[in-house]
């Protein structure tokens, strides 16, 4: 999580977040060009929007397109989070929310401040944190242990510090394309998560998830905030191209169509040769020992 | 009326011999051709009954299915990676630029009534196949029936075990999916990887850079055509010698190395091996129709720029594929190149000493035992210990190769390190096998040891002598016991006449 971009992330903010309007109003207009490669790691979560949704002060809630729209946290959550905060996160991360560094023994514990709502409900929905085992490498998904509107309560704490983008996704995958979407996971995806998306061991005791059992909200939250070793997909993919990933990953990765029989796992040649060598010629030799003589 | 008639009928039956018009044109035809004796010889051919005989028949049999599916899907398949923009039944992929490989692949599976049956049972039969021929391999090894006079045809069997495997991978990597494009990239390297000639050769071979657009159809017209035809034809020199050389057989009551006793091919082997056939043809659509294998729908295409982590190729290509993953990166610039040890050691030399020890194995145990008998008669593993134990060193030296190229796998499962995995399965390729002989070597000695096992013991008679010595003298064995097909045979009191007729019903003894 200490990635050189997250220590840009003030500064994106900085120059980003006080035209907000402006910019968006500016990326909606420019989506009619039809170029969906508008993103930009500046604008990283705000693509492209069409719908902008203010509340009475004029500050933006909602915005984006037909594919993603991405809500705000709602300010009056402020002081539940900090409490939810104190309690679950405060000591690991600091009551500043702005982690600790690394020394002789223990690791860092990542700065949260700036990283926008979506990286903190995305980690405490996905049952990674609060961490159930802090001398672990890799956080593993699990139940979570505090509610959706805890999560949301912490982010809005987190995002009163200093606002950062991207916010809380809510995908419309009747707007995506399936097709593409498998294209896209091919190219983007599959490297870690292999190709049927079962996830797999990576270097230095690190791992990429199974992506069979994510709900479509968290597949957007993941992609746009890149949790982990995971690279943080902005201006490269589109809400468009977004959606349709999550859509092949919601339906084809998680129900896959299995028409020639029993999946096995879909863990590929290993299962096979399983199956064909102790099934097959296993039972073949059974049969062979079964009519041929046995002294 | 009626007499005239049945005479009439007596009078042709008469006419046409004893076996009626099957015998007349058999007759006509060995008066052309000479089948007389040959097909004689073909039908009196005896095989001794014993379960590890069938296990080269599982083998032969599913070439056989290979042939059958693979003639139906070569019906479907278009052989080329022409770019057409797919639009089937499988909406995930629909309008995907695709080669017309896939696209061919996928309407099989999806549209040809009956073609994702085929292909699978195609596939499960390949993987039976190669299983087979190394199953029988091990047999004939571990009973010793490569030795003389049968060296050659444990040479054409080795040879046959190369080539299923080199046609299993063609015909892997024809569908032009994801997960077999990688195999070929993975192939183009290690060809690459041969010194001064490597770069020379994968041109020569992929006609051209890496992937190139010959590939699929040299690789089809190999993998339909020139391999069926070279594996068919040794498969044909495989069955002539067994017939021509007869087969071996355990040492066992009235068994010798003159003579081979067992059943012969009319009428009674030829029912059991048909059903045998059915049986494996059985098993293998049973497997084709409810368990999923390769489902390349779920791949998508093979495209250079993407790649699936966890990647493995089809089990009989994993000892190699291990090999070349936990071997350590060594390579070097000299002479001007990149010399890649790391590709060229695992994935050439390595198969290269195995498979050249394996062919050269008959000559080295001749050479060892000083041994040039002719041999008819199998050997108990145990009672070869040296050679069982290292067979057993080889094959535990493969498994654990085989099972190094899942150590991502491995890993994810069992929540280890990559790193520690691959570490592990480095030392315990290397220590399994030092461990494996001496344990093997034991147990060989032990069995020996334990010969009549089973037998009920006889109780001791122990005696004191006038001195005060006590002497424990064994009973003889029971009764029944004696005469087990292992001990001597006792010297006979008087001339015993074989009697004509065979002991058990079907079972015949001939000379060699």
């Amino acid at each position: 999580m200490n990635s050189s971009l997250f220590r840009r992330v003030p500064l994106i903010v900085a120059s980003g977040a006080f035209v907000a309007a402006p910019l968006l109003l500016f990326a909606g207009s420019a989506n009619a060009s039809n170029n969906i490669l508008q993103t930009t790691r500046k604008n990283a979560g705000t693509p492209n929007s069409t719908i902008v949704v203010k509340n009475k002060s004029g500050t933006v809630i909602k915005y984006g397109n037909k594919y993603i729209t991405y809500k705000a946290p709602s300010s009056k959550l402020d002081t539940l989070g900090q409490a939810l905060f104190m309690e679950n996160c405060a000591s690991c991360h600091g009551s500043e929310a702005d982690g600790v560094p690394a020394n002789g023994t223990n690791g860092a514990y990542p700065d949260l401040v700036g990283l926008g709502p979506a990286t903190i409900t995305f980690w405490i929905d996905s049952g990674r944190m609060p961490a159930k085992n802090v001398a672990a490498i890799q956080a593993r998904r699990g139940q979570p242990a505090l509610t959706s509107t805890q999560a949301v309560a912490i982010a809005a704490w987190v995002n009163s510090l200093l606002p950062g983008y991207p916010d809380i996704p809510t995908p419309h995958l009747k707007n995506a394309n399936v097709a593409d979407g498998a294209a896209l996971f091919a190219l983007n995806c599959a490297s870690c998560h292999t190709i049927e998306g079962d996830g797999d061991a990576l270097a230095a005791s690190t791992f990429s998830p199974s992506l069979r059992n994510i709900p479509a909200f968290q597949v957007v939250e993941a992609i746009r905030t890149g949790p982990g070793n995971m690279p943080r997909f902005t201006g490269n993919l589109s809400d468009q191209q977004v959606a349709d990933i999550t859509k092949y990953v919601t339906t084809e990765i998680q129900h896959p169509n299995n028409p020639g029989g029993f999946g096995l796992g879909g863990l590929g040649p290993v299962a096979e040769g399983f199956v064909g060598l102790l099934v097959g010629l296993g039972l073949l030799m059974l049969v062979c020992y079964w009519i041929g003589d046995r002294s | 009326m009626s007499d005239a008639s049945a005479t009439n009928k007596r009078a042709q039956r008469e006419a046409a011999g004893p076996y009626g018009k099957i015998g007349q044109t058999l007759n006509e035809l060995d008066d052309r051709l000479g089948i007389a004796k040959g097909g004689r010889t073909f039908m009196d051919k005896i095989f001794p009954d014993h379960w590890s005989f069938m296990l080269g028949e599982i083998a032969l049999y599913s070439f056989v299915i290979l042939l059958v599916t693979g003639v139906f899907l070569t019906l479907y398949f278009v052989p080329s990676v022409a770019t057409v923009i797919y639009h089937g039944p499988y909406k995930p992929m629909d309008g995907q630029r695709v080669t017309e490989a896939w696209d061919s692949t996928m309407n099989i599976s999806f549209t040809v009534r009956g073609g994702l049956l085929m292909r699978q049972m195609h596939h499960w039969a390949c993987d039976i196949f190669v299983g087979a021929i190394v199953v029988h391999m091990a047999r004939v090894f571990f009973t010793g029936a490569f030795r003389k006079p049968r060296e050659l045809n444990w040479t054409i069997g080795l040879t046959l075990l190369i080539l299923a495997i080199g046609n299993g991978f063609l015909g892997y990597s024809l569908p032009d999916d994801l997960v077999s494009g990688t195999g070929i990239r993975i192939a183009y390297s290690i060809m690459e990887s041969i010194p001064f000639v490597g770069s020379y050769l994968a041109f020569w071979v992929f006609g051209g850079n890496f992937p190139g657009t010959a590939t699929i159809p040299r690789f089809f017209i190999l993998h339909v055509l020139i391999l069926p035809l070279v594996i068919l034809g040794l498969v044909g020199g495989h069955l002539f010698l067994l017939v021509r050389q007869k087969h071996t057989q355990f040492p066992g009551k009235g068994r010798t190395e003159k003579n081979v006793v067992g059943s012969p091919m009319f009428p009674v082997f030829i029912a059991k091996t048909t059903g045998f056939l059915f049986i494996v043809g059985g098993i293998t659509a049973l497997l084709g129709a409810f368990a999923q294998i390769n489902p390349i729908w779920q791949f998508g295409p093979y495209d250079a720029a993407r790649i699936s982590y966890a990647v493995q190729p089809d089990w009989y290509m994993g000892f190699l594929d291990g090999a070349l993953r936990i071997w350590p990166s060594w390579s070097f610039m000299g002479f001007g190149h990149t010399i890649p040890l790391e590709v060229f050691i695992p994935a050439v030399i390595l198969p290269g000493i195995i498979f050249n020890v394996a062919y050269l194995w008959p000559l080295l145990e001749r050479k060892f035992t000083k041994d040039n008998e002719i041999h008819h008669l199998l050997d108990r593993p145990s009672d070869r210990p040296k050679r069982t134990a290292f067979g057993v060193a080889v094959l535990v030296f493969l498994a654990m190769l085989h099972i190094a190229s899942s150590t991502d796998v491995i890993a994810n499962f069992f929540h280890l390190s990559l790193e520690s995995t691959l570490w592990g399965m480095r030392i315990l390729v290397i220590v399994t096998p030092i461990i494996a002989y001496p344990l093997a070597y034991k147990i060989c000695k032990e069995m020996q040891s334990y010969r009549g096992g089973g037998k009920r013991k006889t109780p001791n008679i122990v005696s004191r002598t006038a001195e005060g010595e006590y002497v424990a003298t064994p009973t003889p064995a029971y009764g029944e016991d004696v005469g087990h097909e292992l001990d001597a045979t006792p010297v006979p009191t008087y001339i015993e006449v074989e009697p004509d007729e065979p002991v058990e019903s079907g079972v015949r003894t001939v000379d060699r």
